[in-house]
């Protein structure tokens, strides 16, 4: 009876541990902790931000000038407003080319963060998430709109709290192994860097 | 020896103990609607809040209008409120015609009858359906809103990125309502052979769910109807066949399955009374696929 009672106590205490090690991990941020960056790096990551606030501040500029879109819109104004952003940014931005905010040390950056987070037992997940979508019809190039008939890329979430953060006005965006930025309300390809993805 | 085993036997058995009843009691019956037996498995409460559900719609098929259709016969008989939309709203382009065709006129009397619908985004819609009037968005990929005692997040699984990962954390740390439940697109939780578990997304929003004591999760994607075993105290579900059907999706044996099915098109009622969540899933021809009760756990956050 003796061994029985200390046994019962030992259990007690090891289910009282693994209890408060639940809690410790329930409770931990859904957040990864941030990563630790260079000073070169930094810059870059900067620098990248930079060329982003630019456009941001170019295209908002623009929107001022197009037809108004309430959040009580019909179908046909949402596309007015969509079609006449494009244009707008289209004009305006009718010089833009590849690499002009993936510039060669932000692309370097990125292509290093996603072959991290590209690896381990992760990496198959991640490669389905991405791979899965079907992006059939999109034709790559800057200043021209993503097909609007094609699949957009989940961004897989673990990834996105990794790579530079990005205003409410762009999104990152895969196309099988080729990562875009794109304008969110006109669905214009900002930039791409081809071969991102290991 | 054997005295402790059977403590550790019962211990276990009590902390996996579903908390999930099959509802057995009050059958309401409505046989006069077009011949058809339209079956509620509800309760009918006063003050109950009624929803329904509707995942990967958005195809313009004649299967999508029969599920409108039988949405419309159960309305008659269960005047629920509103609809929340798991995403895939409109397929294949965004002109003022596929809305038309995908979604005004398949759920056109309910939308005559004043039900609200709200959406969610699937990797099929574009970011602007967020202005769409009848997606009830207010211009907002994800948002809140309250219905009596529950509390519904819609998210937007495409791109949980760190602002939206903050602003759900910061919502749901100072939520007090009885019920929460999340909608989205990717499921995090699925034995579909096509997408299956969202690992990723999974990793990052379960401990906030877990932490904050979100009761239930709605999600869509794979085009199947499957009820999750509770997965750390939280109940899944994949509603993801309102217009789209993968026909035998769902894996012959897997773990996580309580209940399936992949032979045709459903949505989805549910009826809040208190402590207690009834929820029936009805395929498109109006057969009960599944239902049961869900009895809220008194557990508090973890904070």
């Amino acid at each position: 009876m003796k061994c029985q009672k200390k046994l019962i106590i030992v259990l007690c205490a090891l289910l009282t541990t693994a209890g408060s090690l639940v809690a410790q991990t329930n409770q931990k941020s859904a957040l990864a902790p941030p990563i630790v960056v260079s000073p070169a790096d930094k810059a870059t990551i900067q620098s990248f931000e930079k060329q982003v606030k630019d456009y941001v501040d170019l295209r908002n500029k623009l929107k001022e000038n197009t037809p108004k879109l309430s959040k009580d819109s019909t179908p046909e104004q949402i596309n007015a407003f969509r079609t006449a952003l494009e244009q707008s940014l289209r004009n305006a931005r009718a010089g833009a080319k590849r690499g002009d905010l993936f510039r060669p040390e932000t692309a370097d950056y990125i292509r290093r963060t996603l072959k991290i987070e590209f690896q381990g037992k992760d990496r198959q997940a991640l490669r389905d998430t991405v791979f899965e979508t079907e992006t059939k019809g999109v034709v790559l190039r800057v200043n021209y709109p993503y097909a609007q008939t094609a699949e957009l890329s989940e961004m897989p979430a673990t990834l996105l709290t990794k790579l530079p953060q990005l205003p409410k006005e762009v999104r990152y965006r895969f196309v099988g192994r080729n990562m875009l930025l794109v304008d969110r309300e006109s669905n214009v390809i900002i930039d791409f860097m081809p071969d991102a993805l290991p | 020896m054997r005295v402790i085993h059977k403590r550790n036997f019962l211990l276990a058995l009590l902390l996996s103990a579903s908390l999930f009843v099959p509802i057995s009691a009050q059958q309401l019956t409505n046989t006069a609607s077009k011949g058809s037996a339209v079956k509620l498995t509800f309760p009918v409460k006063d003050g109950s809040v009624r929803f329904a559900v509707i995942g990967d719609t958005g195809s313009g098929s004649e299967q999508q209008r029969d599920v409108g259709n039988m949405m419309a016969q159960y309305h008659a008989i269960y005047p629920f409120e509103f609809v929340l939309m798991m995403g895939d709203n409109v397929y294949g382009g965004e002109a003022p015609k596929d809305f038309e065709k995908k979604f005004s006129e398949p759920y056109k009397v309910l939308l005559d009858n004043k039900v609200k619908f709200y959406a969610s985004l699937g990797n099929h819609d574009l970011p602007l359906q967020v202005n769409y009037t009848n997606f009830n968005m207010n211009g907002k990929e994800y948002y809140r809103f309250k219905k009596g005692n529950v509390a519904f997040y819609a998210l937007n699984s495409n791109y949980m990125d760190k602002k939206q990962v903050e602003w759900l954390e910061s919502e749901l740390s100072k939520d007090t309502s009885e019920w929460k439940v999340c909608f989205f697109h990717h499921p995090p939780y699925s034995s579909a052979k096509a997408h299956g578990s969202d690992s990723q997304l999974r990793e990052v929003v379960e401990p906030i769910f877990i932490k904050y004591g979100v009761n239930v999760v709605l999600t869509g994607h794979d085009h199947v109807y499957e009820r999750i075993k509770p997965q750390k105290g939280i109940y899944y579900f994949v509603s993801g066949a309102g217009g789209k059907l993968r026909t035998g999706d769902v894996k012959d044996r897997s773990l996580l399955t309580e209940k399936s099915y992949d032979r045709d098109l459903h949505f989805m009622l549910f009826e809040v009374a208190g402590d207690q969540m009834y929820f029936q899933a009805i395929s498109r021809t109006g057969e009960t696929i599944d239902s049961g009760t869900i009895t809220r756990s008194k557990r508090l956050a973890t904070d």
